[in-house]
């Protein structure tokens, strides 16, 4: 009544379902999506980088990436389009490479822990202000408040060398966020009448949680995937430096680490390349994701 | 009452205001025209979304631009056309020549700081007076909105106040400039029954001591008849009739307008019957009928409805005004 | 005596938190941490030296006893000395802390300062060119790696490639223009990767404050558009940016100087921190993990109390 801009009474489906509800959001999502540009130029890089990581997957190209071919630190030329490091291997191709290192590290950390923070968050939240919501909050306290680098090198070095364990260290801090956002919308929807229906009908919890409630978070799952993606990618490059990154197979943090042995000798292939590389793609990535929360929440601009 | 007063103090002209939308431009008010005369209280009626709120912001300047914009028409207030002023002279204007109040006492005002600093400020912004000087005037004007202990309460907070204390220390404020003209939007709708009635009261009390125009927003055609000279109803951005008090509760002149007065409810001798209703749904403002916006809903409805929209037509010695081909007469 | 009745009850209650981040911490960096027994022994040992080492390191007594004598030693505040120097823990902390809050607290004041700073401007001009810009340049500051950040920088300032004014690394710091010497570089790299994600985030804050109903009522009293920033948004948004401020402390103290400290060779926390994990430090380890989890409550319980100063609505109950 009072709001100054007038909404238009379009289709504002009641929400008696969640289905309805769901529809609606994305429906408006794809139509705000495509009318974004900068959303979508973001989109297309990433796509485009898909693509390479696919084709370094499928072993299309890239495939020399380990090998020791030319002279050290040979200039950019046209048979070393980037150079070469210090033992000769081509730059181009480690760079190339090291996008598929990039989406394997990105993918499995978003998807993993949103998994984690997705159900950690709806249990705290359906059973808010029980012993299951105390324990979750309590646990994911205790993980922020553990200095980030500092665990994930205690985790690295409890697993003695797995090659994993830079992942298992992401994953388990950087669910807290997504469960902390899924929570309290999911103690919003759980007062929603189409819970309380099925709860009133017999469904079980179990079913309520999974069936009818997740599903309304997909939107918040969506964004801070997108949102961890970056983080993962970008946390990978300072533990590569650390010496707690990749651990085999070569990464833009690797090479970012590796150059800073050369820098100041002036070598600045590795550098620069893998820095463009990754700059490249956090930065779609982050166009992206700000396009999807726009379109998801016009009035949610950037949280933490 | 007052329409006897030759010139009016607010004059609005064919304003047309429009706020861009993903779905395209939408006219919330499309070509209103009407006066305001010194001491008088117009009334702005109608339902939610017919544009009477975008009137009242409008006239100050305070709906957001971009996504909203004034098209056309001109707001000529004691001399002035404001849509003529640059933003530093509207903010001269704004709480000391018009203030507006709003429906939402509870987060109306800021809830950081107290009441006071707030009525201080704006003291201090439009009057040359010291911190101790703005002190002692807001104490005063607490006292005259009827806030009890107003040296104690001065220095509450929003949240501590009731929600009648908190519209009552926006009416101070709204008061304490000496504004020629108040806006009211909705001003008792979020209060509760009993307090709703006192306020509405304090308000009609304060608007003849302080000799203002007041122009109030409102659904509510209850409190329109009890305080307004002149009631103006609006349909989908529409001035679709204008009318002293008397004339408009009596003998309503638009199909609608006889609609919104059948729909309050009275109490008779008899039992309560059914309330008419009117018919049908509000169209919504993107794809609005050629002719008469009220044509589908109407029972008098002809073809002539559908392809002319009618226009108020003002009898220049009434000032009552109707837009219809079929007045209910 | 309101505030320290809430003061006891927020520090008892965040025992639980101090008790998780030291369980899971000696778990995962003591208990499986690297093993130090033959670090300290010669060739081939007798198992009789194996044994008198791990009794000595305290290797052979039970977890949960192990994880007791470590909540004594954080009741009592000693931690008794390094594994690998042999200085006392708390004499490592007095030299390393300070030179650490030295080094990072410049750049965590500027970088904070100057993103409200930002973000009110951007905010102001809400939708607008500067807007535009700022936003802009603020994406670009948080899809550039801390990393790339800092040795664009050191190329930049430090070598021969560049201006070549700055010491490349290192902390040799006798007076105050020594010191400044010496923390320009990273200073200069920590503010340009906070501001980034600072002025977004305060913009966020600051424009969801604008669309709220008491702003339109302050402009319908004329207020100024600067006034209104600062005086009536700026104070309804200090919730979160102390939120934010507040708990980006214990992380930048130790997280945040560990790549600035490892990358230039600087003696601080961080880097002493990150050696007695790769080293199995463990006295070094338990003290740092065990203050930063404390430093964590403390911080907890100073937002609240300025929660308090900032919003009358809070109460300390």
């Amino acid at each position: 009544m009072s709001s100054v801009a007038p909404e238009p009474v379009v289709d504002e489906t009641v929400v008696d379902d969640g289905s309805a509800h769901r529809e609606s959001i994305w429906a408006k999502t794809v139509y705000k999506l495509r009318r974004d540009r900068l959303g979508m130029v973001g989109l297309s890089v990433v796509l485009l980088y898909f693509i390479v990581a696919i084709g370094v997957w499928l072993g299309i190209w890239a495939t020399e990436w380990g090998d020791v071919e030319g002279p050290k630190w040979a200039p950019m030329s046209a048979e070393y389009w980037f150079g070469t490091n210090i033992i000769g291997q081509d730059v181009f191709a480690r760079a190339i490479y090291s996008t598929k290192t990039a989406f394997e590290v990105g993918l499995v950390v978003a998807v993993l822990s949103t998994i984690i923070g997705a159900l950690l968050g709806a249990l705290a939240g359906f059973f808010s202000g029980t012993w299951i919501d105390e324990i979750i909050l309590w646990l994911k306290g205790v993980l922020d408040s553990i200095p980030f680098y500092l665990f994930v090198a205690a985790v690295a070095f409890a697993l003695s060398g797995n090659p994993y364990a830079m992942h298992i260290a992401m994953v388990s801090t950087f669910w807290t966020t997504t469960g902390r956002l899924v929570r309290g919308e999911v103690i919003k929807l759980k007062n929603f009448e189409f819970v309380e229906a099925a709860r009133a009908i017999g469904v079980p919890q179990v079913v309520i949680i999974f069936r009818h409630i997740l599903p309304n978070t997909f939107h918040i799952l969506l964004v801070q995937a997108t949102i961890v993606f970056v983080a993962a990618i970008k946390s990978e490059v300072i533990l590569s430096f650390l010496g707690l990154g990749v651990q085999d197979g070569v990464s833009w943090g690797l090479m970012i680490a590796e150059s800073t042995q050369e820098v100041l000798a002036g070598f600045f292939n590795n550098f620069v390349w893998a820095s463009v590389f990754l700059f490249g793609l956090v930065m779609a990535f982050n166009m992206f994701s700000d396009a999807l929360q726009d379109a998801l929440d016009p009035r949610k601009v950037a949280s933490e | 009452m007052s329409s006897e007063n030759k010139t009016p103090l607010l004059s609005v002209r064919n304003l047309v205001v429009e706020f861009s939308t993903r779905y395209g431009p939408v006219r919330a008010v499309d070509d209103i025209s009407f006066d305001v005369y010194p001491n008088e209280t117009v009334g702005i009626v109608g339902e939610s979304g017919c544009g009477k709120t975008v009137t009242g912001l409008t006239l100050l300047q305070l709906i957001p631009m971009p996504p909203g914009r004034i098209v056309q028409g001109s707001i000529n207030f004691d001399g002035r056309d404001l849509t003529k002023l640059s933003e530093k002279e509207m903010q001269e204007m704004r709480g000391s020549d018009i203030s507006m109040i709003f429906q939402e006492p509870m987060t109306a005002l800021n809830p950081v700081f107290s009441v006071g600093n707030q009525m201080i400020d704006v003291l201090r912004r439009h009057k040359n007076l010291t911190r101790r000087q703005a002190r002692e005037l807001a104490i005063n004007m607490l006292d005259t909105v009827g806030i009890p202990a107003p040296r104690k309460r001065i220095d509450e907070y929003p949240h501590q106040m009731s929600g009648g204390m908190r519209q009552r220390v926006m009416i101070a404020m709204a008061l304490s400039c000496g504004p020629k003209l108040l806006i009211a939007d909705e001003p008792t709708t979020a209060l509760d029954v009993t307090t709703q009635a006192q306020v509405m009261e304090q308000i009609v009390k304060l608007q003849d001591e302080f000799h203002m125009s007041m122009i109030l927003v409102t659904h509510d055609l209850g409190v329109v008849a009890e305080s307004c000279d002149r009631a103006i109803v609006m349909y989908c951005g529409n001035i679709i009739e204008t009318a002293a008090i008397d004339d408009l509760f009596h003998k309503p002149q638009h199909p609608y307008t006889r609609g919104l007065l059948d729909s309050i409810p009275r109490i008779r001798e008899e039992r309560i019957t059914e309330l008419p209703i009117i018919r049908g749904m509000v169209p919504d403002l993107l794809h609005l009928p050629d002719g008469c916006r009220f044509a589908d809903r109407c029972p008098r409805a002809t073809d002539e409805c559908r392809q002319d929209k009618p226009v108020v037509n003002i009898d220049p010695v009434t000032g009552n005004g109707v837009a219809c081909y079929h007045p209910m007469g | 005596m309101e505030v320290l009745q809430y003061a006891i009850r927020k520090l008892l209650g965040g025992i639980p938190l101090v008790l998780g981040v030291t369980f899971i911490s000696f778990l995962l960096m003591v208990y499986f941490g690297p093993d130090k027994t033959y670090e300290l022994l010669g060739k081939n040992p007798t198992q009789e030296q194996i044994d008198e080492i791990r009794h000595e390191l305290g290797y052979d007594k039970p977890f949960m006893v192990r994880y007791g004598e470590y909540l004594k030693q954080m009741a009592t505040l000693d931690f008794g000395a390094s594994d690998s120097t042999g200085e006392p823990v708390s004499k490592v902390l007095a030299r390393t802390v300070p030179i650490s809050l030295a080094l990072i607290t410049p750049g965590f004041i500027l970088g904070n300062v100057l993103g409200i700073l930002l973000a009110l401007i951007a905010a102001y001009h809400r939708s607008g060119p500067i807007d535009k810009y700022i936003m802009g340049f603020s994406v670009v500051g948080m899809s550039i790696s801390f990393l790339i950040v800092v040795i664009a920088f050191q190329i930049i300032f430090s070598s021969s490639y560049g201006l070549n004014a700055f010491p490349v690394r290192g902390w040799n710091v006798h007076s105050f223009s020594d010191y400044l010497r010496y923390i320009t570089v990273p200073t200069l790299a920590t503010i340009f990767v906070a501001l980034g994600y600072n002025t977004r985030f305060y913009r966020a804050v600051l424009v969801e404050e604008m669309t709220r109903d008491h702003v339109r009522t302050a402009k319908a009293f004329g207020t100024r558009p600067g006034k209104l920033l600062y005086k009536n948004i700026l104070k309804n948004s200090m919730i979160p940016i102390i939120t934010r401020i507040m708990f980006s402390i214990p992380l930048v103290v130790v997280s945040g100087s560990l790549i600035i400290e490892s990358y230039f060779g600087i003696p601080g926390i961080g880097k002493v921190t990150y050696d007695a994990i790769t080293t199995g430090d463990q006295p070094i380890l338990k003290a740092v993990v065990g203050l930063t989890a404390v430093l964590f409550v403390i911080t907890l319980l100073i937002t609240d109390i300025l929660y308090r100063v900032v919003d009358p609505r809070v109460s300390l109950k």
